[in-house]
């Protein structure tokens, strides 16, 4: 079982990740969503390294690695490509204001919170929050993707979810088989790629990469 | 007992002290990340002696509240300072008040500046005051709910028993997760509370974005240096309380010598790292215009709901 001090610290990291979540729900500006994204993405490497110290599990330590070259670094450039790209750099009009939106995150912390409280004393999780968190990810997450009008932004939304389910695997099971992981990084950095091409074609089709334009039909 | 008063004595005095010199800290570090050479740390002291050798001029408009305010201002801040352990982590005069009379003592000050921003009947002030309500209003919740938070690890609404049983520990700090809620709330606040730069900015006297600078206006003088000690020791205080209630590592839990000399040195130490993040702060971000100020204290209102429902949901 881990010390108290590593786990806190777990705790501490985890809770990192969820303020970060809530500076993408507030922010308007795109690139500075892919800045938090990028920032977020690196305390979650900083969480992996952290479990695979204390469960002196080492293929963690080359999943933390990967979280830094693919979501710190690869992900964040190609999306700042795409961002230059755009004749927006912010985001003046979402589907849900941004209080709202902030209170509606609230709810579903609390509502994550509810859930993953009966399942925490019975598996062998390793902190008291990171699973709860985790899950708390994860509907934010979701909710960016409603929330904004913008494919940038939706696909910020999309990434958060993947980070995350990340730590709810990382701090549920102590790091999933390497092969999962693999292939679920290289699933997202496509994912990620494809999104980053969508919205250019977006951009040349509309002349703006609000997905709402989709909707309608065209003659 | 005597230990007592000079503890306390010297708790103020500290206060007092450093309050010009962690604005004249953050001017400076602003300064330097300009590029440029920026005035002395030690400016802000000879601002207040300077306005305090000047004759006031007060309009003859306003009534007695005009010049009550500065001392009341003062006052108050003065005593949700001496709250607030800064050296060691009982403070003497805990029994005369706990974490929710210290926010409302600050919150006092701030009362008693609208009422002066809109005594002497001058358009600027009005609008000072009316915009110091929509902060004021929306701070009070997100402060009030993170102060709960930390009352609820430690059990306690003491300010003293809480850094007291903080300091004791051995871990880094009870209970992470919901404390970094509650500290990023703060921080929040705190920004907001001083009228520091993403809500207000305190280096220009631009009539479309100042709040604190419009209030206090018509003020001149003694009164004027007197408002701008307190708003200095305000952001010590709050500073104060970030330091010493989320991380009281180092200070003194019994009254010695040595314990107290280290106490203050780690304390300055802490209070002037979150003075120079100020300053960072300052310089990465631009004013938020005012109507965008609801989205960062809501930010700051739901980070202080979740440090609680951490408590409501996760540890019952």
């Amino acid at each position: 079982m881990l010390s108290e001090m590593g786990s806190q610290l777990i705790d501490l990291c985890s809770a990192l990740l969820l303020l970060t979540c809530f500076a993408i729900v507030a922010q308007r500006r795109l690139a500075a969503c892919v800045d938090l994204f990028a920032l977020q993405s690196a305390f979650l490497a900083g969480t992996a390294a952290l479990v695979g110290f204390l469960t002196d599990n080492h293929h963690v330590y080359v999943t933390a690695a990967m979280t830094g070259v693919v979501k710190v670094i690869v992900i964040p450039v190609v999306l700042k490509k795409v961002i230059q790209r755009l004749n927006v750099k912010r985001e003046l009009v979402m589907n849900v204001n941004v209080p709202v939106a902030l209170l509606i995150c609230g709810t579903l912390v609390i509502l994550a919170f509810f859930i993953t409280r009966p399942i925490i004393p019975l598996g062998h999780v390793l902190t008291r929050d990171s699973l709860a968190i985790a899950l708390a990810i994860v509907l934010i997450g979701l909710f960016t993707m409603i929330a904004r009008q913008k494919a940038v932004t939706q696909l910020v939304g999309f990434l958060v979810v993947e980070n995350g389910l990340f730590l709810g695997a990382t701090a549920a099971t102590h790091g999933m088989p390497f092969v999962v992981e693999l292939g679920v990084f290289f699933d997202v950095l496509v994912a990620a790629l494809i999104a980053g091409i969508y919205t250019n074609r977006l951009q040349d089709a509309f002349d703006s990469v609000d997905t709402s334009h989709l909707t309608g039909l065209k003659e | 007992m005597i230990l007592a008063l000079v503890l306390t004595a010297a708790h103020a005095m500290i206060l007092l002290a450093i309050s010009p010199l962690l604005v004249g800290l953050i001017r400076k570090v602003k300064a330097r990340l300009q590029l440029r050479q920026g005035a002395s740390v030690f400016q802000p002291y000879a601002d207040l002696v300077k306005l305090f050798r000047k004759e006031p001029v007060i309009s003859t408009t306003t009534s007695w509240i005009f010049t009550a305010a500065p001392f009341v201002v003062f006052s108050s801040t003065l005593a949700a300072g001496l709250l607030v352990p800064v050296f060691i982590s009982h403070v003497p005069l805990s029994f005369a008040g706990n974490i929710i009379a210290l926010v409302y003592l600050l919150a006092l000050g701030t009362f008693f500046l609208m009422l002066a921003g809109l005594d002497a009947g001058s358009a600027f002030g009005g609008m000072g005051s009316s915009r110091e309500a929509i902060v004021a209003s929306l701070t009070e919740p997100a402060m009030m709910l993170s102060v709960f938070a930390i009352a609820l690890t430690a059990g306690s609404t003491n300010l003293s028993t809480v850094v007291h049983q903080t300091a004791l520990l051995q871990g880094i700090v009870t209970d992470p997760a919901p404390h970094l809620m509650a500290f990023a709330a703060l921080f929040i606040v705190t920004l907001a509370e001083a009228g520091r730069v993403p809500i207000d900015n305190p280096a220009t006297h631009l009539e479309l974005t100042m709040i604190h600078e419009a209030m206090i206006l018509e003020y001149s003088g003694r009164y004027l240096a007197l408002i701008e000690w307190a708003s200095a020791l305000k952001l010590t205080v709050l500073l104060s309380l970030m330091a010493n209630v989320f991380a009281p590592w180092g200070i003194a839990t019994t009254p010695e010598p040595a314990g107290l000399g280290i106490g203050l040195l780690v304390y300055l130490v802490k209070v002037a790292g979150l003075a120079v993040a100020i300053g960072v702060i300052e310089c990465m971000f631009a004013k938020l215009r005012l109507f965008r100020v609801t989205d960062l204290l809501g930010v700051a209102f739901i980070l202080a709901l979740l440090g609680l429902v951490f408590f409501y949901i996760l540890r019952s």
